[in-house]
């Protein structure tokens, strides 16, 4: 089966190429024979790339330790859910998996667009298979093929890394992936209509599922991350600024520039270089952000390679599709003149013109903190590395401004805002936002970040909930429906706007949990059985953890576990007994250091977060001698934390509700748009 | 062996697959679709939906009457030239153009404006006069946020 898979993986090369060089070649002397061949073979590649994923995953099920990749993220202790879940552990697995995603999506594109958009489909099929050829160049030529062999074969494996052996650590770098592969799809719709030259707002609307879908999977892949980081890591954080994080956050960036400037096209024919220019950024980006994370240039707790030279084929197709989209644009310079002007700074498209710009320059500070390190090692030979407080310094302002946009962008009016029509809709939220911080302000919250966002995140609600209180009071009045089916006609009628509103929703509560981080309270204190910490919570109760004992075990329990030393803590909250807490720390056979595990306790308030720091004498721990018990006890309490997964939720809801496929008509008579989203997509 | 066979089978019904349509002349269509949008179309339709947002706006109390009219009015005269070369386009597209037959629309649009009988719901400009949509079949008189 490995063996086949490695052969399927050589053939696939031949015919990817073969299903570029003719989607173009079909596309420019409209040959539909071409054409057909270079779309069949999509579906080929696909058949070839699972075979070839089967084969890596056939051998990590089979302990075939003569393959290097099973050797180095497996052992014969692992269990079988991390063994499948090997084809994404590595980075030569994750390569051979991001193709395969791609080539899922690719197929899927043709697939559903066998009888319509034919005019887009010879260029689509040409770019995707490009795309795909180079993936599976860097496979099989830069020294990461995962069925390289050895020459012998060990009789066990070197295990997996422990802090990957955790359920958000198998599902988020898929989850990323999907966001990554996804996003060509639009990017290979734009190319499509630079080279056809159908450059109005329709490789847009086909493609606008498709963008809103890898948008969800980056975000979702983002949060899936940062949960990770929090349970797993064992500092109490859930963002440090790290290249690899920085690499999934920048795609996302611009992704989220062109989910907005995208409405303008659509809606007044303007910023058609800008969404060209977006897609293709945004696009680099991904293929960046794999390239980051999956290269070994950058050190960090994710990247663990160290091959060079993929990092060269990287730069070569980043810099092909730079040029060749940069060379496209200029060509097609003339046909992407704007059909309108933006007519006032107070308007709907000024705000999603900043919006864009803003996100723009978040992006830009982000790829400068990321990169900057690297230069400088170039160019000096020193590794400077830009911390958390760059990125800080840099990313507060933006985000406020960010956060009051998306509740100004919404409701201000397109073309030109009068002040009749700011009043209307302004006055409201404003005096909200400005009541929730004088009274947060008397309550004694006197941080001006903290103060700042959780004004602007009541001002945001405050808008969204009157939007739909108005939008449904409204129709309820008119159609004559009680106000639930009110409320239900009009966002299934327009689930694009609405389940906007609610992804924003969603994005305000993150920010309020963000903010909460200026409350955060952390004791670090040494203590032996029967000892009590006694830590105050920001608001106001306090906590008495009292250290029970050392509960030990050596060679038992889970495979690859070496031995594990747990710390029993009781919490008391102004002195009522709450729960029992463990935190723990544990070595694996598979590594060097022993890992932490933290004991949380969650409430929608705040989180008690408990790390044990260190063992005052590990080895007497371990030989159960009863005076060797003293640990180093880490208290955090990290208030509204929890309200970035809830709001994650309300983001998956809001996105859902957008991407519903809704029961429309192909196209309606003469003229008649009688539906709220125009439904003919490549979807 | 088994493997060996196994592989040929692969490269063998992969080649065949891609290299049939070539061989056999078998041709995907490059053509678009009759229930495609074209690029008028596309713009006469996104002219209509500002107009249906604005109206929407305006019955859910977020514009005011000024406003809304200064609004609609703007709208009102692109969708009309939306219409116009959308016409243009598809009798272009027919043969012969009917300048006739498409300044008659025109003029009947522009009544219907005046008299208020462009449909809120659909866009569609009817005759002076009518009750209801002769497009989509709306209310002419109660008009609905949507």
């Amino acid at each position: 089966m490995t063996v086949l898979g490695e052969f399927a993986l050589w053939i696939a090369l031949p015919v990817a190429i073969w299903g570029m060089t003719l989607g173009f070649t079909g596309g420019r002397s409209q040959r539909g024979d071409l054409v057909l061949s270079a779309e069949r073979s999509i579906y080929a590649v696909t058949l070839l790339l699972m075979l070839a994923s089967a084969g890596v995953i056939a051998a990590f099920l089979g302990d075939k330790f003569e393959y290097w990749y099973v050797a180095s993220y497996s052992n014969r202790e692992l269990e079988t859910f991390y063994k499948v879940a090997g084809l994404w552990a590595g980075q030569r697995g994750s390569l051979l998996f991001w193709a395969l995603l791609l080539s899922f999506f690719s197929s899927i594109t043709v697939f559903t667009n066998r009888r319509k958009n034919r005019e887009f489909m010879p260029y689509v099929a040409g770019v995707l298979q490009g795309i795909l050829t180079f993936f599976i160049v860097v496979l099989l030529f830069a020294k990461v093929n995962p069925f390289e062999r050895l020459g012998f074969a060990p009789a066990n494996g070197q295990g997996l890394n422990p802090q990957l052996q955790n359920y958000w650590m198998t599902i988020h770098p898929p989850t990323l992936y999907l966001g990554f592969t996804s996003f060509a799809i639009p990017f290979a719709f734009a190319i499509a209509a630079l080279l056809n030259g159908r450059l109005d707002s329709r490789w847009i609307t086909l493609t606008r599922r498709w963008i809103l879908l890898s948008w969800f999977f980056l975000s979702i892949g983002i949060v899936f991350g940062m949960r990770w980081a929090y349970e797993e890591l064992g500092w109490g954080g859930y963002w440090f600024w790290d290249p690899v994080e920085n690499a999934s956050l920048l795609p996302w960036l611009t992704a989220t520039a062109f989910l907005h400037s995208i409405q303008i096209q659509e809606n007044r024919g303007m910023l058609k270089v800008w969404n060209m220019s977006l897609v293709v950024l945004t696009f680099i980006l991904t293929i960046f952000a794999t390239f980051l994370t999956r290269s070994g240039l950058i050190e960090s707790v994710h990247a663990f390679a160290q091959e060079l030279r993929i990092a060269y084929i990287f730069l070569t197709f980043m810099g092909t599709v730079l040029a060749g989209s940069v060379v496209l644009i200029l060509y097609r310079l003339p046909n992407l003149q704007s059909e309108n002007r933006i007519e006032s700074f107070l308007s709907r498209e000024a705000a999603f013109l900043f919006n864009n710009l803003i996100l723009l320059g978040a992006a830009f500070s982000v790829i400068w903190g990321t990169v900057f390190p690297l230069v400088s090692e170039g160019v000096t030979g020193q590794k400077v590395s830009v911390g958390p407080p760059f990125f800080q310094k840099v990313n507060f302002p933006i985000g406020l401004a960010l956060l009051a946009l998306s509740g100004i962008g919404p409701v201000i009016a397109w073309r030109r805002a009068t002040r009749r029509n700011l009043e209307k809709n302004f006055l409201t939220p404003v005096i909200a936002g400005l009541a929730v911080v004088a009274v947060l302000f008397g309550l004694g919250v006197h941080h001006p970040l903290a103060l700042t966002t959780w004004g602007l995140s009541a001002f945001v609600l405050v808008i969204i909930v009157v939007e739909f209180w108005k939008g449904t009071r409204a129709r309820a009045r008119i159609e004559g429906e009680g106000y639930a089916v009110a409320l239900y006609h009009l966002v299934t009628r327009n689930r694009r706007r609405w389940g906007g509103y609610i992804v924003h929703a969603g994005i305000v509560m993150i920010f309020v949990a963000f903010a909460g981080a200026a409350y955060n309270v952390d004791v670090r204190q040494h203590v032996m059985p029967g000892d009590s910490v006694q830590v105050k919570s920001p608001f106001g109760h306090t906590y008495t953890l009292t250290y029970e004992g050392l509960s030990t075990s050596v060679g038992r329990g889970q495979r690859n576990l070496m031995w594990q030393a747990i710390a029993m803590i009781s919490v008391a909250q102004d002195g009522k007994h709450l729960t029992n807490l463990t935190t723990e720390k544990r070595q694996y056979v598979t590594s060097q250091q022993p890992m932490t595990e933290v004991g949380i306790r969650s409430t929608p308030a705040e989180d008690l977060y408990l790390i044990l720091s260190a063992m005052d004498d590990m080895n007497g721990a371990l030989n159960a001698d009863s005076s060797a018990q003293g640990i180093d006890l880490q208290v955090l309490v990290k208030p509204l934390v929890g309200w970035i997964w809830y709001g994650a939720l309300v983001l998956t809801v809001g996105s859902l509700i957008a991407l519903w496929p809704s029961v429309e008509k192909r196209r309606v008579a003469e003229a008649a748009p009688t539906g709220e989203s125009v439904a003919v997509g490549a979807d | 062996m088994a493997l060996f066979l196994g592989a040929a089978l692969v490269a063998a019904a992969v080649i065949l697959f891609i290299v049939q349509p070539v061989a056999k002349g078998l041709h995907a269509s490059l053509e678009r679709e009759e229930d495609e949008l074209t690029e008028t179309e596309a713009r006469k339709r996104v002219a209509l939906l500002a107009l249906r947002d604005v109206e929407y706006d305006y019955l859910a109390g977020k514009l005011d009457e000024e406003d809304y009219r200064s609004l609609k009015g703007e709208l009102t005269a692109e969708a009309l030239a939306a219409l116009e070369a959308d016409e243009r386009a598809r009798s272009g597209a027919a043969g012969g153009v009917d300048e006739a037959a498409i300044e008659a629309e025109i003029a009947q649009a522009r009544l219907g404006l005046r008299e208020g009988a462009f449909c809120p719901e659909c866009g569609f400009a009817n005759e002076p006069g009518s009750r209801f949509c002769s497009s989509c079949g709306h209310a002419l008189q109660a008009t609905a946020a949507r």
